[in-house]
């Protein structure tokens, strides 16, 4: 065991964080390019202000026409956001691993709080799961590689629960969590999960388009 | 005269050993804890730890393997700090932050584990609920 935590906890997070973010400038600058070859008037119509109005309102919970529209998918959709982005960086467990090998630490959540939040996640999850299997509008947008991407999102929350509270097969189910959060990692510039990276942009050049061509609102 | 001395110096020598023992053993030494630590901030229970089990088997003899001084960073070879808390040297600048602390700690006995690859190195194996 002494090997595989070894190498999953070693060379296997460098790897992932490398993938991460050269994939990610990757993905950046080939759609930077491809939007200048194909579609050049993206470039023209950006408009700083306006990309900031639009994402400013769509980043605030009920802050747009259609969330007012969906209110608990707004709720969850907020709740597992924030959850999902914090619970990793601000776990008590994960600070004290990278203080233990870069000496650098920051502000931590209580492990009370992680707990809570690991199980909106989760929740969360299982509400986006049975919304594509009975919305008939999301249904029919639905793909296999959906489910995938969600499994891949949920795995190392739901392998992090399970360590945390010491069920049966500890040992095993860390090697799991480790590996699951490097697959979510990596699974983030390479599948719809980019749309962490590409929402400035998108969420931006609508708002551009919007704002600065149509004269109208986006939210 | 000579026999009231060895009688005399033979009840210190027993009471010498009997002190060692009561004192000194490191018998009832079963977690590893440190006063600095403050008891509202722990979120993970304390590591139990038998002392003297623990060195039989990872054939640990010098005291100073785990219990080091150091002197402009510098090990000192033939000196040791059994009886001192890891936090009088390591001290917590930040009482509120725990963490450079539990570096120390972890470094100690998971950085060992890692090197001689025999021991707990995973959270839960020390940390158990």
């Amino acid at each position: 065991m002494h090997g595989f935590y070894d190498f999953v906890s070693g060379p296997l997070v460098w790897i992932s964080f490398i993938l991460f973010i050269c994939g990610s400038l990757y993905r950046l600058i080939t759609m930077a390019v491809l939007a200048k070859e194909k579609d050049p008037m993206v470039y023209a119509y950006m408009d700083f202000y306006y990309a900031i109005r639009s994402i400013f309102h769509w980043i605030i919970p009920f802050g747009s026409v259609n969330m007012r529209r969906q209110p608990a998918m707004t709720i969850v959709t907020f709740a597992f956001h924030i959850c999902l982005i914090c619970v990793p960086l601000f776990l008590f467990a994960h600070v004290i691993l990278w203080k233990e090998s870069w000496n650098i630490s920051w502000w931590f959540l209580s492990d009370g709080a992680a707990d809570i939040m690991t199980m909106i996640v989760i929740g969360s999850c299982i509400f986006f799961l049975v919304r594509r299997l009975t919305r008939p509008e999301v249904r029919y947008l639905t793909s296999y590689s959906d489910f995938i991407t969600l499994a891949i999102v949920a795995a190392p929350f739901i392998t992090g629960f399970w360590v945390y509270h010491q069920w049966i097969g500890y040992k095993i189910m860390l090697i799991f969590h480790i590996l699951s959060g490097e697959i979510m990692l990596v699974a983030i510039p390479f599948t719809r999960l980019s749309h962490m990276i590409f929402f400035p942009f998108t969420r931006g050049y609508m708002g551009s388009e919007f704002g600065a061509v149509k004269n109208a609102r986006d939210w | 005269m000579r026999k009231n001395i060895l009688i005399y110096m033979a009840i210190m020598v027993l009471g010498s050993l009997f002190f060692n023992v009561s004192v000194f053993s490191q018998e009832d030494i079963t977690a590893v804890e440190d006063s600095a630590f403050d008891v509202r901030q722990i979120m993970r229970p304390p590591v139990p730890f038998f002392h003297d089990e623990h060195n039989e088997k990872a054939g640990v003899e010098e005291c100073n393997i785990c219990h080091h001084t150091y002197e402009d960073g510098k090990k000192v070879e033939d000196d040791s700090s059994e009886g001192m808390e890891c936090s009088e040297c390591h001290t917590l600048e930040d009482k509120s932050d725990p963490a450079p602390l539990v570096r120390v700690y972890h470094l100690q006995c998971k950085g060992c584990h890692e090197e001689r690859k025999a021991g707990p190195v995973m959270c839960g194996e020390c940390h158990i609920k």
